[in-house]
């Protein structure tokens, strides 16, 4: 019983943190939320392809509402010589995260 | 020897057409699954120094360079340039090198959006009257700031005059890795070897290593420190051992 209790709480720590680090397959929603910014379903599924590849190759993922949506251009920006992105590429993974945001409030 | 040279050389000159970084490591004994960017090249150097007492005290410090490079978004291609040692017992001590090797590892999944990430390592290994080959498994998971990773190994090795000298290895290892910043990593390597000299299991020679990590990150750069204590009483075997990797991207 003891062992079941713990074991039960260790997968719902790492239910948790999956939840925390949910990265939301690309939806017609989100293209249309992101339709003033010129951004289609393509764009938005290659940054989402690309954040989930490039990133975790230094380091984990943080939650996408962890930092304000002004703040993610320059948060990309920052670490994209390291991950190899091109600026296309390092836009893509923007509006992903912007469009991802915005569905979900 | 000569074959490490002249890539070397080679290398020397290719590095400054190409700026980028392969990625950081959270662990120094597992591989991870995720592979390098297309185009990426990074320079890791490896040192494990190692200290045994049974039956006599020794101790031994590897060193390998690695070039990394990134070769499309689910293939990467590593060479070893050189692997040297340093071995101090009480019948010798001194410099020696080792081998040279290349390793090609093939991501299958991705470990955030997958139910598990898996990639294919493949390695092949030649040096003076050494010939291995190895292959491995990576299973790895991303839970939020956690990551666990799992390994499963596959050694072939010949040695000595004619490669006459045989011995397998079967290796499990489990990780696990929390990212407590996001430079910043700390978690628990455990090592489970299963060893077949002439690939026979009469001396059911039987390994367990278990330590502590911890990983930095910053820019360009990281390193990667991993300290193992066996947890078994295996002649030959070393009683610690501890490897650090310094990798940065050009």
């Amino acid at each position: 019983m003891k062992k079941i209790s713990i074991l039960s709480v260790v997968v719902a720590c790492l239910l948790a943190c999956q939840l925390a680090n949910y990265v939301p397959p690309v939806t017609a929603q989100m293209a249309a939320a992101s339709k003033g910014q010129h951004v289609d379903l393509v764009t938005l599924r290659e940054g989402r392809r690309l954040l989930v590849h490039r990133c975790i190759e230094c380091h984990t993922l943080p939650p996408l509402w962890h930092y304000a949506v002004e703040d993610w251009p320059n948060i990309v920006n920052g670490m994209s010589h390291r991950a190899s992105l091109k600026p296309a590429e390092r836009d893509a993974i923007v509006a992903y995260i912007s469009a991802a945001r915005s569905t979900a409030q | 020897m000569k074959l490490a040279l002249s890539l070397g050389i080679l290398v020397a000159t290719i590095l400054p057409t190409v700026s980028c970084f392969g990625g950081a490591r959270h662990f120094t004994y597992l591989y991870e699954a995720p592979t390098s960017a297309p185009g990426s090249v990074e320079l890791e150097n490896w040192v494990t120094w190692q200290r045994g007492s049974n039956p006599a005290r020794f101790d031994q410090v590897d060193f390998r360079h690695e070039l990394e490079i990134g070769i499309t978004n689910r293939f990467q291609a590593s060479i070893y340039l050189a692997d040297w040692f340093y071995e101090n017992d009480p019948s010798h001590s001194g410099f020696a090198y080792s081998d040279s090797a290349i390793e090609l590892i093939y991501n299958l999944s991705n470990p955030v959006i997958d139910p598990v990430g898996l990639s294919i390592y493949e390695e092949i290994n030649v040096g003076r009257q050494h010939l291995e080959l190895e292959s491995k498994l990576i299973a790895q998971k991303n839970f939020g700031p956690l990551i666990l990773d799992y390994n499963l190994t596959l050694e072939a090795e010949w040695e000595e005059q004619g490669l006459q000298e045989r011995q397998g290895e079967l290796q499990q290892a489990f990780g696990a890795s929390y990212e407590i910043s996001p430079r910043i990593s700390v978690g628990l390597e455990f090592l489970h070897e299963f060893v077949f000299p002439d690939w026979r299991d009469k001396e059911k020679i039987r390994n367990v290593f278990v330590g502590p990590n911890v990983a930095f990150r910053h820019e360009n750069w990281f390193v990667t420190i991993t300290a193992l204590a066996q947890a078994t009483d295996t002649r030959d075997e070393a009683d610690f051992k501890v490897r650090t990797i310094f990798g940065f991207g050009f």
